[in-house]
């Protein structure tokens, strides 16, 4: 009997974009989501590049600048390098939060990021909070574009590109990540809220980047909250009635583990909670 | 093109697809039975592993990222026959109820506990977020680990 499906695997960042853009392998990291395909009602692909292999896909790298997170980092992985990295312990609690333990050790960033149908990402809200950027190669060279630009368009990108890494600008902000699963931990959140903020000189908010995930098919920032934050103090049960006064901004998706109506009814619970993780920072 | 799998310290040719998950090969060609297939998406580990010491869900590894690396099962935890510290501490508790749950369980606290030999109650169930169990016996079994804990201090 022979293998129909083949499965190769590249052993660096150039091997992988060949085999992915040139030779039609779909990606593949931690298979946590590849393999639940068929409980989806879909497909198998024919052909996967192990992206696992290629070292530069791997690392996670910190300068002056930033950090530079390799698309096959696992969630574990992540969350270990970002332990005392200033200004990402919000992105160090989505890493470290998501799912399980067994799930975290081999679901990577760019994974978590790619899988078009999964809205309940830890990172994606994250990594917009951060300000981040994803690196993506296709037959049309290397692309650099905003973690919120690639999530809002990802789904209708053609086949035959690959996230190589992400970068994640190093900054003075805050941050701080507030997520609601079912169970106090190990599912998927049915709302995730993330945020980081500069402050100024006075203390007060000088400017915020809020990202809701979950609520929505696709993580996205929440303006109309971020400029309700500037010039406010870090204070959590004002920061809840300014979501409150703002749900009208998100249409929840109905699931099988919560209607869209409650995703939003729980932000401003989640808005207090990553204020508190804020205040306790200062 | 066959696959090699090392199975509790064993090497077994797999010709199945590569992306089949690693607990059908278990299961249906090694007859390995205690890992157990229930929800297959990473939720319940049931199907808890070690993939090179680590706990694994084998109902989302593909046998493809499953080669050339050590994958042991709970049926080979013990040696020469005999359970492991953990696995008399769990008996002599009486923990065990319906079993569904309970090879997961003994898998994912093996690493834990011989990585974090001293852990506390707290510490045990964070590790244990991973292994749903439906008889609700949590509570003995974190009594039986840190009894195994306690005896691994002494």
């Amino acid at each position: 009997m022979r293998n129909a499906r083949f499965v190769c695997m590249p052993r660096s960042v150039e091997e992988a974009v060949a085999a992915v853009v040139e030779g039609g392998a779909n990606p593949l990291a931690g298979a946590t989501w590849i393999l639940r395909a068929p409980l989806r009602g879909e497909a198998l692909a024919e052909g996967y590049a192990v992206l696992g292999g290629a070292e530069d896909l791997c690392a996670v790298e910190i300068g002056e600048a930033g950090i530079r997170i390799g698309a096959a980092v696992t969630h574990a992985a992540l969350s270990v390098a970002l332990v005392g990295v200033e200004g990402f312990v919000g992105l160090a609690q989505a890493a470290s939060e998501a799912a399980n333990p067994a799930v975290r050790e081999v679901a990577t960033v760019g994974g978590n990021l790619c899988a078009a149908g999964f809205a309940a990402s830890d990172l994606a809200p994250a990594l917009i909070a951060a300000g981040a950027e994803v690196e993506i190669h296709s037959a049309a060279g290397v692309e650099r574009q905003s973690v919120e630009a690639f999530l809002a368009a990802r789904a209708t990108r053609p086949p035959g590109w690959l996230m190589t890494r992400i970068f994640a600008p190093c900054s003075a902000r805050l941050s701080a990540h507030a997520r609601l699963p079912l169970r106090q931990a190990g599912d998927y959140p049915v709302a995730i809220l993330s945020l980081s903020i500069e402050r100024r000189a006075d203390g007060a908010i000088a400017s915020a980047r809020v990202a809701v995930g979950s609520v929505e098919p696709v993580a996205r920032r929440w303006p109309g909250l971020e400029q309700a934050l500037e010039g406010q103090t870090l204070d959590p049960d004002a920061a809840a009635e300014w979501a409150r006064a703002r749900l009208g901004d998100f249409e929840g998706r109905d699931g099988v583990e919560a209607p869209g109506w409650y995703r939003t009814q729980v932000l401003p619970g989640l808005a207090r909670a990553a204020f508190r993780s804020l205040r306790a920072q200062v | 093109m066959a696959l090699s799998l090392t199975i509790n310290g064993e090497v077994f040719a797999s010709r199945r697809d590569p992306m089949t998950p690693l607990i059908d090969v278990l299961r249906e060609d090694l007859a390995l039975t205690g890992a157990k297939a229930v929800c297959r998406e990473g939720f319940c580990g049931a199907c808890m592993v070690l993939i090179d010491g680590r706990p694994a869900v084998s109902c989302l590894t593909p046998i493809a990222l499953a080669e050339g690396r050590d994958i042991r099962t709970i049926e080979g935890l013990g040696r020469d026959g005999e359970p492991t510290p953990l696995q008399q501490a769990l008996e002599a508790q009486d923990v065990v109820q319906c079993g569904m749950c309970f090879p997961g369980m003994v898998v994912t606290l093996t690493a834990f506990l011989a990585a974090e030999p001293g852990a506390t109650r707290d510490e045990i169930k964070r590790a244990l977020v991973g292994n749903i169990c439906r008889c609700t016996g949590y509570e003995r079994i974190i009594d039986a680990a840190l009894v195994c804990a306690a005896g691994a201090r002494d």
